[in-house]
């Protein structure tokens, strides 16, 4: 039991990973790409962020993931999955031709929520996570999804070798 | 490097513009910011209309913080180049930084002349829009900007220009916003409504939004029913759902003889069809195989509690509160969220249940055993939560609050085995067990005054901490705890560890600057003030930019929610208070003598005539409830608690403000000293300082009054909710009325601070940070006394030298020295005196607090606690003791200081 509703900018931001600068380009951008879920108790439960980019000619127009983030008392309730579902059904309606996302490599739980919810990994992006403490950047997996309108799913054929962040577009 | 370039650039072309501004970004960089401004000011009268010196000139007034000279630069640009679209363009962003919304209203409709791009036209619109909302006058915006606005874009309907989405939002925006509902209705049913699709259920949104305005209940009930079929879990909608069937019910609506019942479908208008429509809603989860959703039950709960508010006895159709949240538990019991949904509707209980629910908890685990598993012992765990919530632990005596104490620390500690694997961003499992033992701690404590129990409860946190390294809570609580005890030194890390970021700066700030200055950790008051202020500043540049790219991208309805937000910010009470204290601190570590309070206050850039601070829209942005509490409710963060602690703090805040203001003010009085003895030479303007320390003066008076009575009420807020004010210690310890009247200093602060801040007694240890508080106050004072006592010895002097050089003319040895004179000696000589003893003082304390020997303390005699928990207790008696040991020495350097210029103010 969630209320989905459209982000509107004000102190929902409470599990800020980015600076508030970041959350105003994508408000001012792709504001309907923008979702928060609350509980009956009015507390943030939740949020997802993302935009859409790519060539269309190329066949490269598609949703991209931009953060996801369930409160850790609000997990474990499907509540990601609802939020990605909204992402793409945004997505479908653009006319993407897959969804996509990056994710650390070493977080395990968060690449087998995305495999369940159909997703797969599409490439290796080396030293993606530049990493703040001395240890070293970490690589990430670039994962896709095929929406409806890539009817043979070449979006999604993996690129066997990996990449380096300076080549993806 | 980028200034030599741009210099031999400007050897070879002389008046290449670009290279000059290029140079002036250079010079700002260096921090050469008059250089580079002269330079760029130079090129910006020649009118430039190349590209790149408009955009680097751009850039460099940006960052100067000069974005009104940008327009200024286009404005020439576009007079010069009357048709370039670029540069209008430009023009209209540069308006749109600084928000001149009518300028930008023209220059949208000069662009859309050039070039007929729809865009520009509805820029233009939109334009009309921001001035109907920051118009003053109401009357206006309804009468004149919104119906333009109409007008401009039902031209465009009528020749069926309009192509995007965003311009169907505009339409949508304006008509709403002159409460033309119906329109806007039509608007988004018919043809145009098309066009909105990027949102999910944009038009569904909007309809509803109309249907709740225009009280169009059949409509809003049907609509609702449709979406919760579609997504039974979206809580918004059985809200409007219940809202509206009650509507109806009222009104008794009854069905159309004929046809559909309303545009969006079947309207249900009796009770006995929502209860059966939640009823099927649940039975339709019970047969699901996959996971339940949480929301048609606790859509039941919630009709129950609606139907109880009206006294409807069809309640009992739904079944038993008591079952049905048992049912709830035991669908969601193994999740954290459990008890955030069913706290909500603990009232429902009648008080002989309440005592049922918990035990059910436990079934099938054998009476005290510890769960197997983590859902096992999730489930536990909310039954804690849920005899907390229904106060059955604060019903519980001294004892039995002990035994739920060990028993909580007993699960806690069994918990632990499931998160061996845990990484350390992860928490533990069995967390908040601890957190709550913690919880009972503050009880015992509270309500007993054993601070015994103070140091427990530290040391379970501690332990907690070193387990689950990055448990906000923990922190938090820990924070929280030093702060009352006033030991501000182990917060820094703690804060800091937390992470806080961006807004956070704004909402949970206060934790930290409430109790730095006030505790004598000056330079870290000074820092956390810096972090909170960073962020306000950069706030201000950052949202403008957004703006501009919201209109860029046809963003209309984000325009003013950026713009709420930036105003939200600048009119926070934390935005205000830190800006006051960093001046203050500044002011009390910093300037010395008169001379330097000059300084000082010209560098801030303090004027006592002004007033920068929005009494009268003072937003409150303090999280208050950034603190878990599973407290009843009777014991919960109230309305009238937020309403009170702002209203102090404003007060406090405006005691500060106007100390400063008088501060400054005696400063620039400071500045021309007239010899008082000749009212003549008294010039206007030397008169008009005084004549606004009066009023400032008597404006303190006023506010001191006010603060009294407000102390008078000694409201109590809950331990986890917002910290009182300084209001009430600054005037016990006399310091407000002493800085006021600034004149006579009393030895009663100095009586206030005897006893020592931490004391031993029968191996038990006492503290009293009240008495690092007072010092604070009795320090601040000194230094406005001293700055006081400057002034008048900068009056003081030429008087006695003028009466010397008459006494030697006379050669009359009977005119005495005038009594203002003695008297000025007697009392900078008393001065001394109370600051000597004051140091004396202070060393005293230092020297047996450094005596202290809290290893002699046998913990686990006194504390009956584990070798383990003895070593967090010593850790956490550690830590305040070299934090009361730092807060001395500063004070103490402080005093120094200060106690060294007061030999100098000799007359």
């Amino acid at each position: 039991m969630t209320t989905l509703r459209a982000f509107t900018f004000n102190f929902d931001i409470c599990y800020n990973n980015y600076g508030i600068p970041f959350y105003l380009q994508y408000l001012a951008h792709w504001p309907e790409y923008f979702i928060v879920a609350e509980a009956p108790g009015g507390e943030l439960m939740g949020y997802i962020m993302g935009k859409a980019e790519g060539s269309v000619a190329r066949e490269e127009w598609h949703g991209h993931v931009t953060a996801l983030s369930v409160a850790p008392e609000f997990r474990r309730l499907g509540l990601a999955a609802k939020l990605m579902e909204m992402l793409e059904e945004i997505s479908e309606r653009k006319g993407g031709f897959f969804v996509d996302l990056f994710v650390r490599v070493s977080n395990q739980v968060a690449v087998n929520m995305y495999k369940q919810l159909g997703y797969s990994v599409y490439r290796t992006v080396i030293e993606y996570y530049s990493a703040s403490n001395g240890e070293p950047d970490e690589d990430a997996y670039d994962m896709r999804k095929a929406l409806s309108r890539d009817t043979e799913r070449k979006s999604i054929i993996p690129i066997p070798h990996p990449v380096r962040p300076e080549d993806i577009e | 490097m980028a200034i030599q370039q741009a210099d031999k650039l400007l050897k070879k072309h002389k008046d290449l513009h670009c290279a000059k501004v290029l140079k002036a970004i250079g010079l700002q960089r260096t921090g050469k910011q008059d250089e580079a401004f002269s330079l760029a000011q130079e090129v910006a009268t020649l009118e430039p209309t190349d590209d790149n010196s408009l955009q680097a000139l751009t850039i460099l007034y940006r960052e100067m913080h000069h974005p009104e000279l940008v327009t200024k630069l286009y404005e020439a640009a576009v007079k010069k180049v009357p048709l370039s679209e670029e540069y209008h363009s430009h023009l209209f962003m540069a308006y749109a930084r600084v928000g001149e919304y009518k300028k930008m209203q023209q220059a949208g409709m000069a662009l859309y002349k050039i070039v007929p791009k729809n865009p520009y036209y509805f820029w233009s619109v939109m334009s009309l829009v921001m001035q109907a909302i920051s118009a003053q006058d109401e009357k206006l915006a309804q009468t004149m900007f919104l119906p333009l606005a109409e007008r401009m874009v039902e031209k465009m309907v009528k020749e069926e220009k309009i192509e995007a989405e965003a311009e169907v939002q505009l339409y949508f925006m304006i008509l709403e916003r002159l409460g033309k509902c119906v329109e806007a209705l039509d608007v988004v049913r018919g043809p145009l409504g098309e066009k909105l699709t990027s949102e999910l259920r944009s038009r569904e949104n909007k309809c509803m939004m109309m249907y709740q305005r225009l009280q169009l209940w059949p409509e809003c009930n049907a609509l609702s029913y449709k979406l919760l079929l579609k997504n039974p879990d979206d809580w918004q909608f059985y809200l409007s759902y219940f809202d509206s069937l009650f509507h109806l019910m009222d009104k008794s609506w009854s069905q159309p003889e004929e046809g559909e019942h309303c545009v969006e479908g079947p309207v249900q208008t009796t009770v006995a069809e929502a209860v059966k429509f939640v009823v099927d809603r649940m039975e339709e989860q019970d047969k699901k195989e996959s996971r339940p959703l949480r929301g048609p039950y606790l859509a039941c709960l919630e009709l129950i509690h609606r139907l109880r508010q009206r006294g409807c006895p069809d309640e009992k159709e739904l079944g038993d509160p008591l079952e049905l949240m048992v049912q709830f538990f035991g669908k969601f019991g193994d999740k954290p969220c459990c008890i955030t949904d069913l706290k909500i509707y603990l009232h429902l209980l009648p008080p002989e249940q309440r005592s049922q629910l918990v035990p059910l908890g436990e079934a099938g685990e054998d009476g005290f055993g510890f769960p197997g598993d983590t859902k096992a012992l999730q489930r536990h765990l909310c039954v804690c939560q849920l005899s907390r919530a229904l106060g059955l632990q604060h019903a519980l005596d001294t004892e039995g609050k002990l035994r739920l104490i060990t028993e909580l620390k007993a699960h806690y500690h069994h918990g632990l085995q499931f998160g061996k694997s845990c990484l350390k961003t992860e928490l533990q499992f069995s967390d908040m067990y601890c957190l709550m033992a913690a919880h009972v701690y503050v009880d015992l404590w509270t309500e007993t005054g054993d601070e015994n129990m103070l140091w427990q409860c530290l040391s379970v946190l501690e332990e907690g901490l070193s387990f689950s390294p990055s448990n906000a809570q923990f922190k938090l609580l820990l924070l929280l705890l030093f702060c009352r005890l006033g030991a501000f030194q182990p917060v820094v890390d703690l804060y800091s560890s937390l992470d806080a970021k961006h807004v956070q700066h704004d909402t949970i700030g206060y934790l930290l600057t409430r109790y730095a200055g006030s505790l004598g950790q000056f330079a870290a008051a000074s820092q956390s003030c810096n972090f909170s202020l960073r962020f306000f500043h950069s706030n201000q540049k950052d949202t403008s930019e957004y703006i501009i790219q919201a209109y860029k991208y046809g963003a209309f309805e984000k325009i003013p929610e950026f713009i709420a937000f930036r105003t939200r910010l600048n009119q926070s009470l934390h935005f205000a208070q830190v800006r006051t204290e960093r001046m203050l601190l500044d002011l009390y570590t910093e300037a010395d003598v008169t001379l330097s309070l000059e300084e000082s206050v010209k560098a801030m850039g303090v004027c006592p005539e002004e007033d920068d601070i929005p009494w009268d829209n003072m937003r409150d942005n303090r999280d208050l409830t950034v603190l878990v509490s599973w407290d009843p409710k009777d014991r919960e963060l109230t309305e009238e608690h937020r309403r009170l602690s702002l209203e102090e703090e404003s007060v406090w805040l405006k005691v500060r403000s106007l100390t400063l203001r008088l501060l400054a003010s005696l400063a620039l009085l400071g500045h021309a000293p007239s010899p008082r003895n000749s009212d003549k030479t008294n010039e206007n303007g030397i008169s008009a300082k005084s004549s606004t320390l009066q009023t400032l003066l008597s404006q303190l008076d006023q506010t001191l009054e006010t603060a009294v009575q407000i102390t008078e009420k000694q409201t109590q807020y809950p331990f986890l909710g917002p910290p009182s004010s300084r209001l009430a210690s600054a005037l016990s310890s006399g310091s407000c009325h002493c800085q006021a009247s600034g004149v006579a200093i009393s030895n009663h602060l100095q009586e206030q601070c005897k006893g020592e801040v931490l004391e031993m007694k029968d191996g038990r240890l006492t503290t009293r940070p009240s008495l690092l508080e007072t010092l604070v106050f009795f320090v601040e004072t000194v230094c406005v006394v001293l700055w006081v006592a400057s002034y008048s010895a900068s009056v003081l002097r030429p008087l006695k030298s003028s009466l010397q050089k008459k006494k030697k003319k006379k050669k009359d040895s009977s005119s005495a020295m005038p009594v203002v004179l003695c008297g000025f000696q007697e009392w900078t000589g008393s001065l001394q005196g109370v600051v000597t003893q004051a140091l004396d003082h202070v060393k005293g304390q230092e020297a047996s607090l450094t005596a202290l020997k809290l290893a002699a303390l046998t913990l686990e005699e006194g504390y009956s606690q584990t070798q383990e928990e003895c070593g967090f207790t010593r850790a956490a008696m550690d830590k305040v003791q070299s934090s009361y040991l730092g807060s001395l020495q500063e004070l103490g350097d402080l005093l120094r200081k200060r106690a060294d210029s007061l030999k100098s103010l000799k007359i």
